[in-house]
Parts: structure tokens; sequence; C-alpha cells
């Protein structure tokens, strides 16, 4: 209702009405103003909203999602899309709690990781060295790592190690009142960004989503490129699956189911263009705080979880026709 | 015999820059007009303000005597103009029957009969003097069986006045013959063709009178019969060719580049050549004739090529862009805004692509400081006409835009450049700014490679001209035996 009377609004500003300077600032830097919206209409319908305990709830939350969020970033920036996230997530889960059976926690952790950098080079090299349609390579891979997940799992979930309580233990502790998780999400959105903004990797992820070809004919290496952003985010699929298996303390095959289209959906309202070429990871940070609001606010108003499915829908729609503005 | 269509004092300008001035152009009924120019000279712009595709800023437009409104495709067709594009708009997993009919399918409501469109296309294709099978899908035919089906659909809709352009680029010699005919047949049924061509040889060949335009505005419509060849390139080039193209002296050095039996892309059979220090050297040949393959495949672009490439008489396997490069070959393709520049990044982006290492440091960070010096010496250098090197590329005009793709390779010492269509789109002045660079990197030693389609532009910067014909070398020829004539004869297989 709010956001259908922000849009009414905006358009009719649009329509010819005098902006002044940080309205029209916020217009074309639209993710924020959705962020701002959000986040005044929750403060404003729940009281639980702004307390410590809650933010630091909701920012846990989103962890996962934001930390992944960030490889599907540089994904979609080459012009690509991976499916196979949330797979990704359960199977790592699974194999890092079964890893702590076994092995010392510090080889289990890299043990976990590797498996995750293996799946994302085999996305990579289907995508980037066999020229398969990323879409269908990374669904294939959906489907197979999810079918490992259970093979692992015997399709129970995988309780964690008892030697292992230090990595149960980093999962619910915080660091200066930020939950671990989230810390290591401000770190991957830190480098993301840097990465993005002043490093020579980030221009050609850019540059190889707006023109391919092109830049392949300016003596660049695109299909390494590709296979990067995709190791890079099956690694990152992987620390957000050791991290559910730290908060939880088990790792289960069921996890991450439909958290591909979570992902990719908090990249879209971070108003990344999915033909590739156009988005910032502050933006698409934003857009994980945008969908993790939405969940929170919800949930503290004890809304259903059909209606949650539905508003949550709406809300993406309202996003993405909002950063139309943007183009224009 | 009347005005079938007149054009009268038509101007048209894109952000600024004019492509038409005061074009007038008349087309009798039953004539055949040739419309003659080099690229950019405007005759594409005009022919999309006639199709509708484009509005004309001043002017007027009469069909048969009468003012005329064309505003959109739809009344360019109600009016009886029909146009014949270089690249076709057929649909190509449909029938011969379904495409010569294709605009006309809902004209009698949902129901197609399928036996009587059949029919019709097939008596139509024959009236013209040709047999293609109606039912057959066209992307079976060749491609001047398609050119046929094209003027089979304009002849559905009851042309008044017929534009081709540069119909005879795709047929071969004997198309080109049968496709003249059915051009008489039309003109002997009082249609007013439109014929646009650079090929001055078809002109005597089969024009009535020719109109010539140059950097958009127009010549006096001269009578075939009483003009010959040399007035009509005057009238094209509008000035002599010494100052359009620098002064070259040229010193020609040791061998850098050696090709020899290269094949690609099934186009390109058995070429071997080779390139020498400071030396300029055109490839010239039809449209097809497979140049642009050529020099992919020696660029690494072509996965699928095989041949032998010698780099200062050691072979080299260049076997993607990123080795040819790395090992001093630069390429400015022949599409500028799908393979030459990046149209939704910075100048400063576009110049700096094929050399970010020079621009960060060890680490991969970018040094903004030495990135606005390198982009602001080459902007300078080349004249690239923007406020600063942060403007989208997209919002250059043609010229810029290809100085920002030949920028790109500035900075690297490349030893050969490779330029498929150095002015393709390209205003006169930026044109000269472009043989200038192109001289300019010759004196440095490098080796240059040029591709045009424009004759005059290869007999003006080259030491030597190859020329291509379907796929082979024709012919090599040396500056003192540089004609307009003996290139097309060669490109066409008319003998030396």
């Amino acid at each position: 209702m709010i956001n259908t009377l922000a849009l009414r609004f905006l358009t009719y500003n649009y329509m010819g009405f005098h902006l002044n300077k940080p309205f029209s600032y916020l217009i074309k830097y639209n993710t924020l103003l959705i962020f701002l919206i959000m986040m005044v209409v929750s403060a404003s319908i729940s009281e639980a909203f702004f307390t410590a305990t809650n933010l630091s709830n909701l920012i846990r939350q989103v962890a996962p999602v934001g930390i992944i969020s960030m490889g599907m970033l540089l994904v979609i920036l080459t012009g690509g899309i991976d499916l196979s996230v949330g797979s990704v997530v359960a199977m790592i889960a699974v194999l890092s709690a079964l890893f702590t059976q076994s092995m010392p926690l510090p080889l289990a952790i890299a043990a976990s990781l590797a498996c995750g950098l293996l799946v994302g080079s085999a996305s990579g090299y289907l995508v980037s060295y066999q020229k398969m349609a990323p879409f269908i390579a990374t669904l294939a891979l959906m489907t197979i790592v999810r079918g490992f997940g259970f093979i692992f799992s015997k399709g129970a979930p995988v309780m964690v190690d008892e030697n292992a309580s230090a990595l149960t233990d980093f999962g619910s502790e915080s660091f200066l009142g930020i939950p671990n998780p989230a810390i290591i999400l401000f770190i991957i959105f830190g480098i993301t960004s840097i990465l993005l903004k002043y490093n020579v990797f980030g221009r050609i992820l850019i540059a190889i989503g707006s023109n391919e070809e092109a830049v392949r004919l300016s003596g660049l290496k695109v299909s390494s490129y590709k296979f990067a952003v995709y190791v890079i985010t099956g690694g990152l699929a992987a620390i957000a699956g050791i991290i559910s298996t730290a908060r939880t303390s088990v790792g289960s095959p069921n996890l991450g189911v439909g958290m591909e289209l979570d992902v990719i959906a908090t990249v879209v309202i971070g108003g990344t263009s999915l033909a590739g070429g156009k988005g910032s990871a502050f933006n698409t940070f934003l857009g994980v705080l945008i969908v993790g609001m939405m969940g929170n606010v919800m949930n503290l108003l004890d809304i259903a979880a059909y209606s949650q499915q539905v508003i949550k829908g709406l809300i993406i729609i309202f996003a993405v026709l909002l950063q139309r503005f943007q183009e224009k | 015999m009347i005005n079938r269509v007149e054009l009268r004092d038509i101007s048209k300008s894109f952000g600024g820059i004019a492509a038409l001035k005061n074009v007038t152009l008349k087309a009798l009924s039953g004539e055949i007009h040739a419309l003659m120019g080099e690229n950019g000279a405007g005759k594409s712009t005009l022919m999309k303000i006639l199709s509708g595709a484009y509005q004309k800023d001043n002017g007027q437009i009469f069909i048969d005597g009468e003012e005329v409104l064309i505003r959109n495709t739809h009344d360019s067709k109600e009016l009886g103009i029909g146009i014949i594009y270089q690249e076709f708009s057929l649909v190509p997993e449909l029938s011969v029957a379904e495409n010569v009919f294709l605009n006309q399918l809902n004209k009698n409501g949902a129901w197609i009969s399928w036996s009587k469109i059949k029919r019709e296309a097939g008596a139509l294709i024959e009236s013209i003097g040709f047999q293609i099978d109606p039912a057959e899908k066209v992307t079976n035919l060749s491609i001047a069986q398609q050119q046929i089906v094209e003027i089979a659909k304009a002849l559905s809709e009851r042309v008044k006045v017929l534009i081709l352009d540069e119909p005879s680029a795709v047929l071969g010699p004997t198309e080109v013959q049968k496709l003249f005919e059915t051009l008489q047949k039309l003109k002997n049924e009082g249609v007013a063709i439109i014929y646009i061509s650079h090929h001055l040889s078809e002109i005597f060949q089969i024009a009535d009178r020719v109109t010539v335009l140059k950097d958009g505005t127009s010549s006096e419509s001269l009578k075939v019969a009483e003009t010959d060849k040399a007035s009509i390139i005057n009238l094209m080039l509008g000035r002599s060719l010494q100052t359009m193209f620098p002064q070259r002296d040229s010193k020609r050095g040791k061998e850098v580049m050696r090709i020899e039996s290269l094949y690609a892309a099934n186009k390109v059979k058995d070429v071997s050549f080779s390139v020498h220090e400071g030396e300029v050297l055109g490839i010239a040949g039809l449209v097809g004739s497979g140049r642009t393959e050529m020099v992919s495949a020696i660029f690494g672009a072509d996965e699928k090529s095989r041949g032998r490439v010698y780099l200062s008489g050691k072979e080299a396997f260049l076997t993607s862009p990123a080795k040819a490069v790395k090992q001093g070959i630069g390429m400015v393709p022949e599409d500028r805004k799908r393979h030459g520049v990046l149209l939704s990044l910075s100048i400063k982006d576009n110049i700096n692509l094929s050399n970010l290492a020079a621009v960060s440091n060890r680490l991969g960070f970018i040094l903004p400081g030495k990135e606005k010096e390198v982009t602001e010496q080459l902007m300078n250098k080349l004249q690239i006409k923007a406020p600063d090197g942060n403007i989208g590329t997209g919002k250059l005009s043609g010229g810029n835009q290809q100085k920002v793709a030949l920028a790109k390779w500035l900075t690297r010492d490349c030893q050969i450049m490779i330029i498929d269509e150095p002015t393709r789109g390209v205003d006169v002045g930026a044109k000269v700014e472009i043989y200038n660079i192109i001289n300019e990197l010759s004196v440095q030693g490098v080796a240059c490679v040029i591709i045009s389609s424009e004759t005059a532009e290869l007999m003006g910067t080259c030491d030597r001209i190859l020329v291509m014909r379907e796929g082979q070398v024709a012919g090599l020829l040396n500056k003192d035996e540089f004609t307009e004539e003996a290139i097309l004869r060669l490109s066409i297989g008319a003998g030396h």
C-alpha cells in the first residue's frame, strides 16, 4: 500500500513537477530510496524493529544470502546466472558437518571450501569453455549437487562432531556486538566493492557484460574471467553453507531450496541489469538488506507465511518498476 | 513522362551534424535512376526518409506530382514505395510464398488460403523471369534467390517506386545480369527505379540518369549517355585525392608478418601474403570476398582457421585474440558498434581496455591519475572531440567512436595494425584525420593492413593492394599499378 503510494508520488513528480536536488538524487539512486522507505515503514509499523536484538537477528539472517549475492553479482555482471548456489549451500552444510567427524576443524573447513570451489569450476568450465548457456549449465549442476547432498547425508541431517565446538561457537557468537556471520558478510562486501570499483578485475567484468565480443577482440581472455566468477560464487556458497552448519550444529541436505531465487532477487532489487554490464556491490548490499527487512518485519507483524510470499513478490515487482525510472 | 517521385530540398541532421543538405532528386516513371556516392554520403539516410524510418527536417516529397507526408513505414508502403535493403528483411523459417505476402497475410480476415498465395507468389516470381518453388523455406535459398523474393515482395505491394540499395553486392555476375533484366522489365511497366550503387560500370550498363550524393548534398542529375566515368568520379570525390590523403614517403623495412596458405570459415581459401615494417597494405575485394574473415583468422578470432602465420620469421600460433595482441597485433574490427567499442562504457574505459596493465599496479588496482593521463594524451593526439574521458562512448559521433577504437591500440606498442573499414560511416573531416593517423603509424614502422570497400581510400593510403575474390588472392598491385579499374577487374574476376 505504502509502496504503491510512493510509486504514484514519484510518478507524479516525473510528470513534470520540479524536483529538488536531494530528491532527484534519491531517484537516481533509487535502491537507496527503496531501502530508506522500507526502513521508515518497518520502524513505524513495528516497535520491535529498531531494537538491538532484532537488528542483530536480521543481519545474522541475511548473512548467507548476502554473502552469495556478492558472487551472484559478479556472475550477473558478466551476463550470466548461477542457479546452483542453493544446492551448494546444502551439500557443503552436509559435507562440513561430515568432515568435522573425520578430520581436524581447519582441514574440515578447507576441504568444504574446496568442494564449493570445485562445483563453481564445473559451472565455470561448462559456461566459459564449453559455451553452454549459464542457465542450463547451472540448472543441471543445481540438481546434481542437490542429489550429492542427499547421497552424502543419506537423506538425514548430519550432526557436527562434539570436538568441533569451535565451529558452533563461532556461529553463535558475536564480535563487538555484531554476529560473526554478519562480520564475514561485511568483509566479503568490502572486498567485492573494492574489486569492482578500483580493480582491473571488476572493470573487465563490467566490460564483458556490456559487450563480450568487443572485449575478446581487445585481446582479453574473456573465458578465464567468466570461469573465475563461477568459481568465486561456488566458494561463497560454500562459506554460506559452513556458516549455516556453524549456526545450527547440523548440516541438512534440505537447506537452501529456492535460495538461488532469493539471491537473484537481492541482486535485481539492487538495480543490477540481468543483461550484464551494470550493477554495484553497494546497491546489491542494500538489496540484501531490503529483502531481509521484508521478511523480518513481516515476521514481527505475525503475517502468515503464505501471505508473506505474495507480498514479497509484489515488493520485488515494485522495486524493479522503480528502477526503470533510472534508465529514462 | 512524369516525375514519379520528387524530393525537393530535403534536409536532415542528427544531433547537430547535417546528414543531408537540400537534397533534390527526381525520378521519372519508367526510368532507372542511379544514386551514387561514397559511404557516409547520405544515401541510406535519404532512403530511410523515403521509407518512413526517419523524418525529414525540411523539404518536400512529391509522388506523381502531389505532395505527400511520410510519417512512418506504413505511409511509405501505402504510397507505393518499395525498398530493398542490403540486409534482407525476409523471415528465414517461412516459405517463399509467405514471405512475399507477409504484409498482406491478414488482409482477408483470419484465414489464409495457402494454395492461393503459393499460386500468386509463383506467378509473381515468374513474371520477373525466375523460377523459385513458392513452398521452399527462404533459409534454403541462395542469396540471389532471396533477393528475387525481396523484389517479388515489393512488387506484391504494387510499387510505383522501387529503391534498391547496392543490390549487386551479394550477387554473382550471371545473377547481376538477371537482376538487370528484371529491372528493365519493371522499368517498362512504368516503375521508377532508384538504383543505389558505387559500381561505376553497373551504372553505365543499366541507368538512364545518375545523381551523385556527396557529404549530404546532391549533384545535378546527369544523363548517363552524355557523361563519362571521370566526371562521375569527380562529383563523388569532389576534391582531388591529394588533399584527402597525407603525402606518403614510404620506407619499407623488413618483413614482419607472413601468412602461408590460410583457410578460414569456408570463405578464405589458401591465402598467402606478407607485410613489411612501415608498409600500408590494402585489402580490396567485394563484400563477401572473405576479407574480414581472413583478418579475423589472422587475429585469432576464428577458432577453426588453419594455415601458418610467421611473425618476424618465427612461426606464431595465434589461436586467440589474446595471443595475437601479446605478439604485437592490433585489430580495429569492421563492425564498430558491435565489436570495436563498448558503447555503454566511457571513452576512458574503452581506451585503456586493451592495456589495463599499463594503468594499474601489480595487484591490479587501477591508478586513476595514470589512467587519466593516458586517456587525455590519446584524446589530444587523435583529436577525439568530447569534453572529457568520462563521456559515454555511445554519445559520440561515428568518427569519434572510430578514433576511440583506434586509440585503444595506441596504448600498446603494436607492430602490426589491422584496420577493417577504417572510415565507414565517418564524416570527411574525421576521415582525413584517420588517414593521418594511419600514415603516422607506418612512419613509426608499424605494418598496417587496411581493408576497405572504398577503392579511392585504398589507392590514397596504401603502398600495395591485395585484391581478394571468392576467398582467394586475385592479385597484388604495386603503387604504380593502382587504378580503380584494375582493382575492380580483379575483384570481379574480369582478368587483369
